[in-house]
């Protein structure tokens, strides 16, 4: 819609463009100025938050999270220059494992240097991902390690430790494991933790997932195929149609002997989740019957089931029952 | 749908065996002749020098030594310059495809030693270059009639192993189309004509390997041991195949249980299996060690 008083919709020439006066007389005149005057700074508010909610408000978000950094932790202290890369330059400083933000939005990425004379450097990489569900979704792609009582979920493995708060994702390796610089990494850890003040909520979607059998550690969210196709090989070329626009939970059950892999997609429309079923049975499973099962040349079981925008798959499961089972719900 | 429009999905690889049955999904003609024949085994040498990794130095001399004896035993020519003439032509134009990988790039003494070696051989310096990223752009290896692949081996967060095979990545526009199935298909990249048939040497640096990655950067100190080898074979698979073995074989030693490859680096065998690119398994390898043999692990 367009700004009934200034034609301009730069906030900041908005209020440029209302300073030459109006000629009204009386109090018609005083009345509609003062209007104006507020039209005007309703649309400079607005304005700047527009501003504000545009990506650079993360990198002062970031700025912000960098002051209250510590300069020190257990004897390391931090090099005098952080560095900050975004979606372009991260690739020179993590080279090809680089996708892997890149795919959950990377906005940008914080690296700071902790150092000690008699002991290996500290590496503090903070990930803007630019919303919760991003910054849960990062981590869940590398889930190994034992559970650590830092941020929203942490993991703690050889001296690398991640972890997701709010939109950020946190990982503080040291270069060479030493009993102190463990312990240094885990205090630096707690006290990035403790300058994140919000906390961010899990995806929607994984509370479709259905509980019986459920291992919770497997739990991956994504919304990129090359993700999918590294924790689950599907295809090469991405026949479920997943992009930014869809949010997809990837998990595995046990129930008793038997074991599946379950995906469940979201899209933004029915029609859209539609055509990225039928576009899966047609190039993958195109055996199916009209339950929209098939057995695999593994002897495993696939299906895919629909329900409104929500697009259910079976990658694999050992038996036809527990296909079923798993889809029932939707 | 048309053979060069099929897509590849993962019931593809369930089902098929054969690199024929492959090589014709994927509209590429099947690899008739690998460098090192499918028909015959593949010779491998190992070479390794207890002293040429000094704390973290390297000592040049020394690997240039073991290059020289690596390529000599390998080509069974004792005299150097008459072993790499086997390799190149005084009239090849030739690439050395390195790697540039910060934490772990392949020596610089080493990419010298081979280029001098090519230059022993008769090869003009301006036909030789060395480069990794810039390969595309680079005038020699786009003209280039042959190709020494050189780099370190180290575990790798999408293909399971960086290797000799997935070092020719950089000759494909978009690298991250061959990261299906932990980057299964890479020995299609061979098949492409900038490298089609051109390797001469495939040298798998084992100096200081890396073999298991945590972290954003998949690097640590921690994981990398002075091992002080050079893996040398006209057969980029063997080589491979011979490194996996010692990185799988470093992995069990130092977590003290089996601890595989993650993900497991399919494409070396798919390299064998599906492509027909050249030899990964044991039995078809022959294997000659030579140097130190503490800790040989393999």
């Amino acid at each position: 819609m367009r700004d009934p008083v200034c034609k301009n919709r730069n906030p900041i020439k908005s209020a440029i463009c209302c300073d030459p006066p109006i000629k009204i007389k009386g109090f018609m005149k005083t009345v509609l100025q003062s209007r104006m005057r507020f039209a005007c700074l309703v649309v400079l508010i607005t304005g700047v938050l527009t501003v504000l909610m545009a990506p650079t408000s993360q990198a002062i978000a970031l700025e912000d999270l960098r002051t209250r950094l510590p300069g020190e932790i257990s004897g390391w202290k931090a090099e005098p220059e952080d560095r900050i890369f975004d979606q372009k330059t991260i690739f020179s400083y993590i080279n090809g494992g680089a996708e892997v933000y890149r795919a959950y939005n990377m906005w940008q990425c914080l690296s700071r240097r902790y150092t000690k004379a008699d002991g290996p450097a500290i590496i503090l990489d903070i990930f803007d991902m630019g919303s919760a569900d991003d910054a849960f979704g990062v981590f869940t792609h590398d889930t190994d390690g034992k559970m650590i009582d830092i941020g929203q979920d942490a993991r703690f493995r050889s001296g690398w430790l991640s972890f997701w708060q709010h939109r950020y994702f946190v990982s503080i390796y040291a270069e060479e494991e030493t009993a102190s610089a463990e312990n240094a990494v885990i205090a630096l850890g707690r006290a990035v933790a403790g300058g994140i003040p919000q906390k961010g909520t899990r995806p929607d979607i994984l509370r479709k997932l259905p509980a019986e059998g459920l291992k919770s550690e497997s739990i991956r969210y994504l919304h990129h195929p090359v993700i999918l196709n590294y924790h689950f090989y599907l295809s090469d070329e991405n026949i479920l149609n997943l992009s930014a626009d869809t949010r997809a939970a990837l998990a595995s059950y046990q129930l008793g002997n038997e074991s599946a892999r379950l995906l469940l997609i979201s899209y933004p429309d029915q029609d859209a989740a539609k055509k990225s079923r039928d576009r899966f049975l047609k190039q993958y499973l195109p055996d199916a019957d009209q339950t929209g099962m098939a057995r695999l040349e593994d002897g495993k079981w696939a299906a895919a089931s629909l329900k409104n925008r929500l697009l259910a798959v079976v990658l694999e499961a050992d038996s036809r029952q527990m296909a079923q089972n798993l889809l029932r719900t939707f | 749908m048309t053979a060069k429009n099929r897509i590849i999905t993962r019931r593809d690889f369930l089902r098929t065996g054969s690199c024929v049955v492959m090589g014709g999904l994927m509209g590429l003609p099947v690899l008739s002749k690998a460098s090192a024949g499918k028909t015959q085994k593949s010779r491998v040498v190992l070479i390794r020098d207890g002293g040429v990794v000094d704390g973290t130095h390297l000592q040049d001399r020394l690997l240039e030594q073991m290059l020289d004896e690596a390529v000599s035993t390998l080509l069974d020519e004792p005299d150097v310059r008459l072993a790499w003439k086997q390799l190149v032509r005084p009239t090849d134009i030739v690439g050395i495809k390195s790697n540039g990988w910060s934490p772990l790039p392949t020596p610089a003494a080493l990419e010298t030693a081979i280029e001098t070696r090519l230059k022993l051989a008769g090869v003009k310096e301006q036909n030789i270059s060395i480069d990794d990223r810039g390969i595309q752009r680079n005038p020699v290896f786009k003209n280039a009639t042959a190709l020494i692949n050189t780099r370190p081996m180290r575990t790798h967060h999408w293909s399971g192993l960086g290797t000799l095979l997935k070092n020719y990545i950089m000759f494909v526009s978009q690298p991250w189309a061959y990261h299906g199935n932990a980057c299964e298909r890479l020995a299609t990249i061979w098949q492409t004509p900038p490298v089609k048939g051109k390797t001469r040497l495939n040298i798998l640096v084992m100096l200081t390997p890396l073999f298991h990655g945590v972290g954003p950067h998949h690097f640590s100190q921690r994981y990398i041991w002075p091992y002080g080898g050079l893996i040398v074979s006209t057969d980029p698979v063997a080589a491979d195949a011979t490194g996996a073995r010692i990185i799988q074989s470093k992995r069990n030693e130092f977590f003290g249980e089996d601890r595989p490859i993650s993900p497991p680096p399919r494409h070396i065998e798919a390299a064998d299996i599906k492509f027909g690119l050249g030899n990964s398994h044991p039995e078809r390898i022959d294997l000659i060690k030579i140097g130190w043999q503490k800790d040989l692990l393999i």
